[in-house]
Order: C-alpha cells, then sequence, then structure tokens
C-alpha cells in the first residue's frame, strides 16, 4: 500500500512537472517578441526607451539570461512556493491569488455540493419514475444541461432571478444572497454530467456478477439496492468529481465574468487580456495542481470503496 | 414498486428492476451481454426515439449547409447596418430580431455557422488525428511506449482545454484559429484513453490474435483488424467532441478571445448581445437557445448511435 | 433517509460538511448599507498602468476620484474654461511668461495634519519633475513642460520658474495632475503612491484602493477651502464613498435598477435603450462633452501604407457619416463631432464644412486616384486591394458601423483586436493603417501628448500620422500655441492647426466624446468639473 502511494505522489509531481513545463513553453517560447509584450503588460512604451534602457529591463524581466536559465529560476521559485510578479502591478503573484481566492473557493466549493447533490438526487429522482415516456424524456434532460453554454445559462438565470423577479442581486460578492444564481449556473453542467453518469452505472451495476452473488446469497433486493447498486453506481461519480475539476476551472472565469464577481476567474481574463503571463502561467499552473491534488487523492481513496482495484496502478 | 424505498422492505418483482434497469427483462436475473441488451431496448423504442434523432440530424444538417453555403438561407446582409432598423423584436420579415446596429439576427446566426463549424472541425481534426494515433500507438505498442504516452497524456489532462486556450490566446493573439488549436489539444487525452482502450479491448480477440499467429506484420493486423473495431466508441467521442468545442469556442469567443468583427462566431454574438438583456433580451437568448439546441443534437446522435 | 443505511449518501454528508464553513462564511461577509455612503459604479480599472500617483494618472476615472482627494493651486470655471483660485487666491504672470507667483491659502492643511504652504508646493513641483527625469514617458510630463525651479518667498508665496514659455501652464496648476500632495507622500515611492499612499487636502481621504475591484474615500473633517466652482463651502455632506469597478454593462445597470448602486459611470455614453432603461428607473442623465480631443482615429502615413496617399486620406474624411454615427450608436441628440476637438475645450473650431458626410466626392476623389470598384463591392488598384487596417484594444458596435459605412464607398475596413502589449508593438512596428486614441485636459496643448512628436507618449504613432510636408507646419503651430499668453494669438495659433489636421486627414474624428453619467433619484447635487470630472461636496443623498 505505501509503494502505492509512493508511486502515485510520483506521478502527480511528474504529471505537475509536465503542466507547468507545457505551459512556460507556450507562454514565453510561441511570441515573437516577449519583452514588448512584456513592456506593453507594464504600461511601460518602448519607443520612448534607449536600447540600454531596453537591455535593463530584459534583466530585470529575466529575458537576459535565456530560456533555460529563467525557466529553471522560475521553476525554483514555484517549488519554493514563489510565483513571481504580477507585470501590471508588480505585485507577488501569490498576494494576488490570497486576495482573490475566497470568493472564488465559495463559488467553486457550493458549486460541487449543489452539483453532486443535485445531480444524484436526479438521477435518484429518475430511477423511481415508472411512467416509461416520461423517465425516457427525464433521462435525457442532463444532456440538455451539458449542452448549454454556461455564461448563456448564467445570463438567462439573471434575466429572470434578477432583473423580472428580483429575488437576487444580478452580480457583486456580497454574502449568500449573491452566491446563489452563480453557483446554480456553476453547477448546471457538472451536476448533468453526474446525473447522466449516475443513470447510466444504475443500469450497469444491476448487471455486475457480485450483484448476482449477492442475490444468490439471500439477500433481498432491497439490501442488494442499499448496499451494492448505489454504492457502485456512486463510484464513477466520485472519480468524475476529480475529473470534473478541469472543466469547473474554466467555467468559473464564464461565469465571474458573467456575475461581476472579483475571483481568480476574473484574475485570469483580466490577465490574459493584458498578456500577464506570469500570472497567466501561475493560474494555470495553480488549476493543474488542484486537478492533480483532487484527483490523487480520488486514486488513493478509490480502493476505499471498491476493494478489487487496490492494486491497480491507474483508475482514472 | 413506485419508490426505492420499497425495494429496502421487500423483495422486488421483476417490473421494479426495470425502472432501475432501464428497459425490460423478462424473469429476473440480467446477465445479458450490453449489445443485445440495448438492442433490444432499441427496437422496443423505434417511434420514441427516431423523430428526435430525425430533428436532430435535420438541425445540424442545416448547421452545415450555413456553413458551406449561408446566403442559400437568407436574403439579408450580415453586416449591413440600418439606423432604422434598431431593435426590432422577433418578426415574419426578422426571425430572430435585428440588433443593435440594425442587422438582422437570423442571418448573423447564419453567416456566424461558418465560424463556429470551422473552429470545431479543426479542434476535432486535431484530437482525433493526435489522440487517434497516440491511443492505438499505446494501446498496440504497449510497455514502455504505453506508459510514456499515457503519462504525456495525463499531463494534457492535468491541463483543462480551456485553461490552456487561455495560455494560447496570451502567447498568439485573439482569434477564431488559436481557440480552435486549444480546444482541439485539450481533447486530445479523452480521445487517446478511448482508442487506447478499444485497442485493447480488440486486440486480444480471438481472431486478431489468430491474424498475428498467422504471420501478418502488426502493421496489417493493425490496419485490418484492430482499427475497424475500435471505431464505435471513437464516433461517438467525435460527435460529443464536436458539441464541446463549439460550446468551448463560444465560452473564448465571450470572454472576448475571439473572431475579428464584423464576422460574428455565435460565442460573440451572445456576448453582443448581453448588453441589451434588459431591454431586449433575445438578442443574446436566442443565439445562446440556438447554440444549446444544436449542441444537443449533437448529443442526442452520439447517444442515438451509441445504442444501435 | 438515514445515512448509516446509505453508505453512498453518507460520502455526500460529509462532502457537504467540507464544504459547510465556505457556505457559512459566505453568509457572514453581508455588507451593511450605509445611508450616507454613495456607491458609484465605473467600467474599469486601469489594468495597463495601475496607478493612482496623481502626477502618472491619465485614466479619466481615476482622475474624477482624485479631484476629490488631492487640490491644485487654481480651478477652472466649468462654463467658461476661464483659471479661477483655490489653493492660491491669486497669482501674476510676468510678462514673458516664464514667472508665476502664487499667492497662497493659509488656511489648508493635508489630511495628516500636516501645513499646506509655499514649502509643500515647492516639494510637489520638485517631486514632480524629479520623476520625469526617472521616467520620461510619464503622462504629467506635459503638464509641466518647461519647469525649471520653484522657489519660496516666504509661507504663502511660492514663484515658479519656466525655462520656456508654457501658455498652457496655468491651465495645467489647475489639473489633478499637478496637485499638491503632502511632502510625506513624496518621501515615499512612486510605487506606493501608485497603490494609494497618497495625502491630499481634499473634502474626502483615500481610505483604501483594490486595483481592479474598487475604493473607498471617506469624509475629511473640517475641510473648508472649495474652489468657486463648488456651492458647498464646508464638508462634504455624505461619510464615505464606494466605488467599484464593474466592466460588464448589464451588471452595472442591473444594479442600478436593483437599487445597489447610486451611479452609474460607464467609459462610453449611453445608447438611446440604456438610458432609456435607466431613466425608467428614475436616472438622472448628465453629460458633459470631455476638454481635449475627440475621438480621432490617427492614419499611418509612412512609405508603402494605402493612407500615405492624400487622396485617399482626403476620400476616407468624407467617407464617414458622423451624424449617422452619433444617431446610430448614441441617439438622435447625441452631439456630432465638428473638430479634432471636443466643443469644451478651450480655442474649439468648428470644421463642420470639412468634415460633411460626401460619399460621392470621396467615390471621385478615389476613382480619380485610381482605385476603382471591384466585382465585390471593394476598390482595388494594380490588384490591390483598398483595405485598411484598424489596430483597437476592444471590438465596438462603432467600429462595425464604421466598417459598414466605409464599405458603401469601396474602402475595406479590417478591424483587428489586439491586448495592450501588441498595440504597442504595432505602433512601433507600424503595423496599422489606422488606430485611435484620446486623452482629456482642458487645454489644446493636450494634442501634443499624442500628435507632437517631440512630445507624444507614443511618438512613433504622433510622426506617422503626418505626411512630412505637414510636419514643420504643425510643430510651428504646436509651439505658438505655447509661446504667448495672449488668448487671441492662442486662437488664431490652435484654429490654423485644427484646419491643417482636418484637411490634411492628419486625424479623423469619428464622434464627440461625452461622458454620461446616470444619477439616481435620491442623489442630488451632482456637478462637473471643467476636464468632466466631478465634485463630491455638494452630492447629497436624501433616502
Amino acid at each position: 500500500m505505501t509503494g502505492y502511494i509512493l508511486s502515485r505522489l510520483g506521478q502527480a509531481f511528474l504529471v505537475l512537472w509536465g503542466a507547468f513545463t507545457v505551459t512556460y513553453l507556450i507562454l514565453y517560447l510561441l511570441p515573437g517578441d516577449p519583452l514588448s509584450i512584456m513592456l506593453g503588460a507594464s504600461g511601460i512604451q518602448p519607443g520612448s526607451l534607449s536600447p540600454q534602457q531596453l537591455d535593463v529591463l530584459r534583466a530585470q524581466y529575466g529575458l537576459d539570461q535565456g530560456v533555460v536559465a529563467h525557466y529553471f529560476s522560475l521553476l525554483g521559485g514555484y517549488l519554493q512556493g514563489d510565483f513571481g510578479r504580477s507585470l501590471a502591478d508588480n505585485d507577488p503573484i501569490r498576494q494576488l491569488l490570497f486576495a482573490r481566492a475566497a470568493p472564488s473557493l465559495e463559488l467553486a466549493g457550493s458549486a460541487v455540493v449543489l452539483s453532486v447533490l443535485a445531480g444524484c438526487g436526479f438521477a435518484y429522482a429518475v430511477s423511481l419514475v415508472t411512467w416509461r415516456p416520461l423517465r425516457q424524456a427525464l433521462t435525457r434532460l442532463p444532456a440538455l444541461g451539458l449542452s448549454t453554454p454556461v455564461f448563456w445559462t448564467g445570463l438567462l438565470l439573471i434575466q429572470i432571478f434578477a432583473f423580472d423577479l428580483g429575488w437576487f442581486p444580478a452580480t457583486g460578492n456580497d454574502g449568500i444572497q449573491s452566491l446563489i444564481l452563480p453557483a446554480v449556473t456553476l453547477a448546471i453542467p457538472s451536476g448533468a454530467t453526474f446525473a447522466q453518469v449516475l443513470l447510466r452505472s444504475f443500469g450497469d451495476v444491476w448487471r455486475e456478477p457480485f450483484i448476482v452473488t449477492a442475490l444468490a446469497k439471500g439477500l433481498s433486493r432491497g439490501q442488494v439496492q442499499a448496499r451494492h447498486v448505489l454504492r457502485n453506481a456512486l463510484l464513477p461519480v466520485f472519480t468524475l468529481i476529480g475529473l470534473q475539476i478541469g472543466n469547473l476551472v474554466f467555467e468559473a472565469v464564464l461565469v465571474e465574468t458573467v456575475f461581476a464577481r472579483v475571483g481568480v476567474g476574473r484574475l485570469a481574463q483580466e490577465a490574459v487580456l493584458r498578456q500577464d503571463m506570469p500570472v497567466v502561467l501561475a493560474i494555470v499552473t495553480l488549476a493543474a495542481a488542484i486537478f492533480v491534488v483532487i484527483n490523487l487523492i480520488v486514486d488513493l481513496l478509490y480502493p476505499v470503496f471498491d476493494p478489487r482495484i487496490t492494486r491497480t496502478p491507474r483508475v482514472t | 414498486m413506485s419508490s426505492i424505498r420499497d425495494l429496502e422492505e421487500t423483495p422486488v418483482p421483476a417490473p421494479v428492476l426495470e425502472s432501475v434497469a432501464d428497459a425490460p427483462v423478462s424473469g429476473g436475473v440480467p446477465r445479458l451481454r450490453p449489445s443485445r441488451f440495448k438492442r433490444t431496448a432499441v427496437t422496443l423504442r423505434p417511434l420514441l426515439a427516431r423523430p428526435g434523432f430525425l430533428l436532430g440530424a435535420g438541425l445540424i444538417a442545416f448547421v452545415l449547409l450555413a456553413a458551406a453555403w449561408p446566403q442559400l438561407l437568407t436574403g439579408y446582409d450580415p453586416y449591413a447596418t440600418s439606423e432604422a432598423d434598431k431593435f426590432l423584436p422577433p418578426s415574419m420579415a426578422h426571425w430572430f430580431g435585428t440588433d443593435d446596429l440594425g442587422r438582422d439576427l437570423y442571418t448573423r446566426v447564419v453567416f456566424g455557422a461558418r465560424l463556429s463549424v470551422a473552429a470545431a472541425l479543426i479542434a476535432v481534426g486535431i484530437g482525433l488525428t493526435v489522440g487517434l494515433t497516440l491511443g492505438v500507438l499505446s494501446g498496440y505498442l504497449g510497455g514502455l511506449a504505453d506508459e510514456v504516452i499515457m503519462r504525456a497524456v495525463d499531463v494534457m489532462l492535468a491541463l483543462p482545454p480551456l485553461l490552456l486556450a487561455l495560455a494560447l490566446v496570451t502567447a498568439i493573439g485573439f482569434g477564431t484559429i488559436p481557440v480552435a488549436i486549444a480546444v482541439g489539444l485539450g481533447i486530445i487525452p479523452g480521445f487517446a484513453r478511448t482508442t487506447r482502450a478499444e485497442v485493447l479491448r480488440v486486440k486480444i480477440l480471438p481472431y486478431v490474435e489468430a491474424a498475428k499467429l498467422g504471420g501478418a506484420g502488426w502493421f496489417s493486423v493493425l490496419l485490418r483488424h484492430v482499427l475497424p473495431n475500435s471505431w464505435g466508441p471513437v464516433a461517438v467521442l467525435t460527435t460529443l467532441d464536436f458539441g464541446f468545442a463549439i460550446l468551448a469556442t463560444a465560452g473564448l469567443s465571450f470572454l472576448g478571445f475571439g473572431a475579428a468583427p464584423p464576422a460574428a462566431e455565435w460565442g460573440t454574438l451572445i456576448a453582443d448581445g448581453r448588453n441589451f438583456l434588459m431591454t431586449t433580451p433575445w438578442l443574446s437568448l436566442i443565439p445562446g437557445l440556438f447554440v444549446a439546441v444544436v449542441v444537443f443534437s449533437l448529443n442526442h446522435i452520439a447517444r442515438t448511435i451509441e445504442e444501435l | 433517509m438515514n445515512c448509516r443505511k446509505h453508505s453512498w449518501f453518507k460520502y455526500i454528508c460529509i462532502a457537504a460538511l467540507a464544504f459547510a464553513p465556505l457556505v457559512l462564511t459566505a453568509c457572514h461577509r453581508k455588507a451593511s448599507a450605509d445611508d450616507n455612503t454613495l456607491r458609484i459604479a465605473f467600467a474599469g480599472d486601469n489594468t495597463t498602468l495601475v496607478s493612482l500617483d496623481p502626477f502618472q494618472v491619465y485614466w479619466i476615472e481615476h482622475r474624477v476620484v482624485l479631484r476629490n482627494v488631492v487640490e491644485s493651486l487654481t480651478d477652472q470655471n466649468p462654463d467658461t474654461g476661464e483659471i479661477i483660485p483655490w489653493l492660491a487666491k491669486t497669482w501674476q504672470i510676468s510678462p514673458d511668461g516664464l514667472q508665476y507667483i502664487f499667492t497662497l491659502r493659509d488656511d489648508v492643511t493635508f489630511s495628516d495634519g500636516e501645513k499646506f504652504n509655499a514649502q509643500a508646493v515647492k516639494i510637489a513641483f520638485d517631486s514632480d519633475e524629479a520623476e520625469t527625469v526617472k521616467n520620461p514617458g510619464v503622462f504629467g510630463a506635459t503638464y509641466l513642460s518647461g519647469y525649471a525651479h520653484a522657489d519660496v518667498i516666504d509661507d504663502q508665496h511660492v514663484r515658479i520658474v519656466l525655462s520656456r514659455p508654457n501658455a498652457a501652464f496655468l491651465q495645467a496648476t489647475s489639473t489633478t495632475n499637478l496637485a499638491i500632495l503632502a511632502p510625506a507622500s513624496y518621501a515615499l515611492t512612486a510605487q506606493q503612491r501608485s497603490r494609494g499612499a497618497i495625502v491630499g487636502t481634499g473634502p474626502f481621504i483615500l481610505q483604501s484602493y483594490v486595483p481592479a475591484v474598487g475604493l473607498t474615500l471617506i469624509k475629511r473633517k473640517g475641510y473648508a477651502w472649495p474652489s468657486k466652482a463648488v456651492t458647498n463651502p464646508g464638508e462634504a455632506h455624505i461619510d464615505k464613498i464606494l466605488v467599484s469597478y464593474v466592466p460588464e454593462q448589464y451588471v452595472r445597470d442591473g444594479a442600478f435598477v436593483q437599487g445597489s448602486i447610486d451611479i452609474v459611470w460607464p467609459r462610453l455614453p449611453f445608447s438611446d435603450t440604456e438610458s432609456g432603461l435607466l431613466k425608467s428607473h428614475g436616472a438622472t442623465i448628465y453629460s458633459r462633452s470631455l476638454p481635449g480631443p475627440a475621438y480621432n482615429l490617427f492614419p499611418n502615413t509612412s512609405a508603402g501604407r494605402l493612407l500615405a496617399d492624400p487622396a485617399v486620406r482626403l476620400a476616407l474624411q468624407k467617407s464617414i457619416d458622423r451624424p449617422g454615427y452619433a444617431a446610430t450608436i448614441y441617439d438622435a441628440q447625441f452631439p456630432v463631432v465638428e473638430s479634432v476637438l471636443d466643443r469644451t475645450t478651450p480655442y474649439f473650431k468648428s470644421e463642420k464644412q470639412n468634415l460633411a458626410y460626401d460619399p460621392h466626392g470621396a467615390a471621385q476623389l478615389l476613382d480619380a486616384a485610381g482605385w476603382k470598384l471591384g466585382q465585390d463591392g471593394y476598390r482595388y488598384k494594380n490588384g490591390r486591394a483598398l483595405a485598411l487596417e484598424e489596430v483597437a484594444q476592444a471590438q465596438s458596435p462603432g467600429d462595425e458601423l464604421l466598417q459598414d459605412q466605409l464599405r458603401k464607398v469601396g474602402i475595406a475596413l479590417k478591424i483587428t483586436v489586439v491586448v495592450p502589449g501588441t498595440y504597442v508593438s504595432d505602433i512601433i512596428h507600424g503595423n496599422y493603417d489606422l488606430i485611435g486614441s484620446y486623452l482629456t485636459r482642458g487645454d489644446p496643448a493636450v494634442l501634443q501628448s499624442f500628435l507632437d512628436p517631440r512630445f507624444a507618449l507614443q511618438a512613433k504613432l504622433a510622426l506617422d500620422a503626418y505626411d512630412p510636408a505637414d510636419l514643420a507646419e504643425a510643430e510651428q503651430l504646436f509651439d505658438a500655441g505655447l509661446i504667448t499668453t495672449d488668448t487671441n494669438k492662442r486662437a488664431a495659433a490652435y484654429g490654423q492647426l485644427q484646419d491643417l489636421l482636418i484637411k490634411e486627414g492628419v486625424a479623423f474624428p469619428i464622434y464627440e466624446r461625452i461622458w454620461q453619467v446616470a444619477v439616481a433619484k435620491n442623489v442630488q447635487g451632482f456637478t462637473w468639473t471643467d476636464e468632466g470630472f466631478a465634485s463630491f461636496n455638494d452630492i447629497e443623498i436624501k433616502r
């Protein structure tokens, strides 16, 4: 077991390092002239600078040391939890992220909870419906939730619940009132995914051999449903929570924009608009880190839920 | 039999199982193979499934036509402004109404299809080509190659497609192409994993083994036996990802990273209309609804293929 | 349903519990609405230059805020543009225009308790000058143009000496850019001032500033030295001002309609639907043309570019339907732009007859210049398309309308939306045909900040805007406008300059830059300053 944990940890680090490297390569090697981008992002007019001044600035941004050295100095910083400074306001990025973290965590956290509850609840409710056409229609409903652009759902909810009915504030981040609409918006796509997967698993699990065994042992169907079917049907959902994080992060960017919430998502949008490369690098790496950590937790907990796969190295 | 609660107390009669297992199974223990099982289900409800499928397929055909020959579908010029026709509500003359510059919104949606479909095609093309290659190599070769490829795929999986897109847009600027490339890169892992799983499944089927033993080269075995039998789930994924690519491109355009004006990608139309949400809500709600219906149709088609 | 029986449900319960604290903290952060707080929503913070340092700030939203925190030696009468006393009671200008002696008020203190006196003024000007040496591209540099040194005569008298005439200098002393901060502020770094470490003499104190999020102002107790442009002689009526940056228009308007914002203050004027909506919810709309340039597009006339040809520039000038633009993008009552300057700028001269919409004239000019209409409705010459590239930083309906207007005479306008970094490098490398830019200041000298290659922040843009043949004349007129404080001579110089810029196609005015705010019914006393900012001392909230 310790070996398993260690190897998973190793893999997680490797993946994270890979993600950082890929993002670095995209941000710093693709543009023809990173210096002019960085100068533009920090509000300096390169036209007014002499070659000497440009050299000083190049050194200040670490662009004089060559790509390899710059990469390793950045990587070294990341390993020590130092993400560098924003080009625009020269603030430490870590400080920026901390300042913006709370609204985003509230939003993402409540969206995850909502989506799991709603997704599972919906699937459960559908499995109770006995009238076939209605169940058919309801089974397709999650696909509609998945097909709707999340920013559009947000606009629709604003139009109805904020502008027409006036129940909630349209925007901002003051308290629970302003959290409800964005959280619901963000929860819809992942909730729909959970519901869809769960509805399928309900079907699949009933066909598993161990269910047959359980029935053969003489357990009642009720006991089987409670102890085996639901528990096993929920396994893919558990995995999915991990896999959904990536989408959730980007959708949070959209939702924060739609609802004008001041969070990490809006920071990401601002950073892209002003080509603040260090900030973009930090946010993308952070998102990858969240993804890796959550999947690591899911992987490590997986054997607890499903003893069949204790020794399988990869499960997702 | 009406509620799950009943299941807990009483031995379950067969019909309840049906409600859980999504299809009628006679006699108790369900031990049918999925494919036959689903085939039965499909034959039992062709009337219900078909109209939806046809409707979806029709809409997708419309979108593809719009992408190829938009002028066939509308009489208006998508870029002609007209002060007198600002903000007209939907009517017989203007099916989706007109926008803030008096342009016909339906026409703009039709002409927007080209960019959206092109972006989705590029994205799916990249995802399909690279993902398929990686998946096949990984599954077929196994060993170290499998290990290396799958770790690379893990890295890409950890980078959500749309965040990758943000990085790419930061580096090379706005436009539909960077956005489409990024989305394409982002859907590679899904294709790679699906293909790999399929190849692994097919590889050990008796007749493939037989072909190998018969002395056929690995490439010809791959080409003749493995690939043709692995395409099913890949086709489903392609259809689904086409929808995903449309949504993703729309999302990035919404943030303002998309196409150059006046060409309007669907996401841009929704984004432009949102400023008039309180006064003329249809400006953003109709294009959004259109996108939702298109993606839902793709989803529905994918599901139908899967069930066949 | 109990958790013990349903193990899966148990996990959900655990997950829910894990997130409960988050949800609970969300509950507790409910903002308390204070009755005497004014809530303003601006469109956005400056994400390129994050700074509240008055000398560096060109961002007009910041200057609105700063106007109420820091004060200047003089003020400008918003009705006449005349310079009136503020922190200086009187002043004398030497006949050669090189020496200014200011007599200061003696009852003024900074909000840190420090006394306002001649020494403070000298420190302020010297510190600003030092900043221009360190950072030559800084915005305030043109305001301070020609500054040599300041002498403290006594506590109430200070002499400012210029090394060359600068007729716009007196107006400059009325701006936020040359506001007088407490000596303690100048002891800090420009970076610290940028992030809000600013102490002034104004009716409000800057309490906090979070870039891109918002800022808070609180009332200065004991304030009693406004200029005559303000009615309220004493402390402000309101206790607190909360400023937030809300980039989304529908969000701002929605917040206003729902009553959680008192003043909606976007960068661009309201469209007629938007103002209709706001008015139907009790808003009063206040408008003011921002002094300084109108919204202009500037050409790239460098060799090989399409706009190097004067005929094409002239045709372009005639192809723009300015009344149609104002009526379509804004509303029928919206003033039509009449010069390179907005009409509130001193020495504004109407160029209406030179800016008439004349598609036929444009077509004739282009035909004569060899640009023939092709099959697709666009013009070509020797196989080259008449396609102009406009580089913009954001998408706007106005640009799309302009695109359609030019299409009618066969000019293709390609709009490239770029991020700030690319925008700057496009200017440097000349990768554009048309580019928009503007700055706000109540004196035509502001044109030099972007149209005089010797002083412009973007020297390359300024240089490329002129046909080489016109540059010398333009520079001479710029100098003529500054060398004398005689208003008639200045008017003549700036009049000729405006003629030149329009007739030679150095600038293509698109629309009058009107600044509009929507003010809630219960907020009274909103007044503009001359430069289109606002004095919040007069505002009262009746709840």
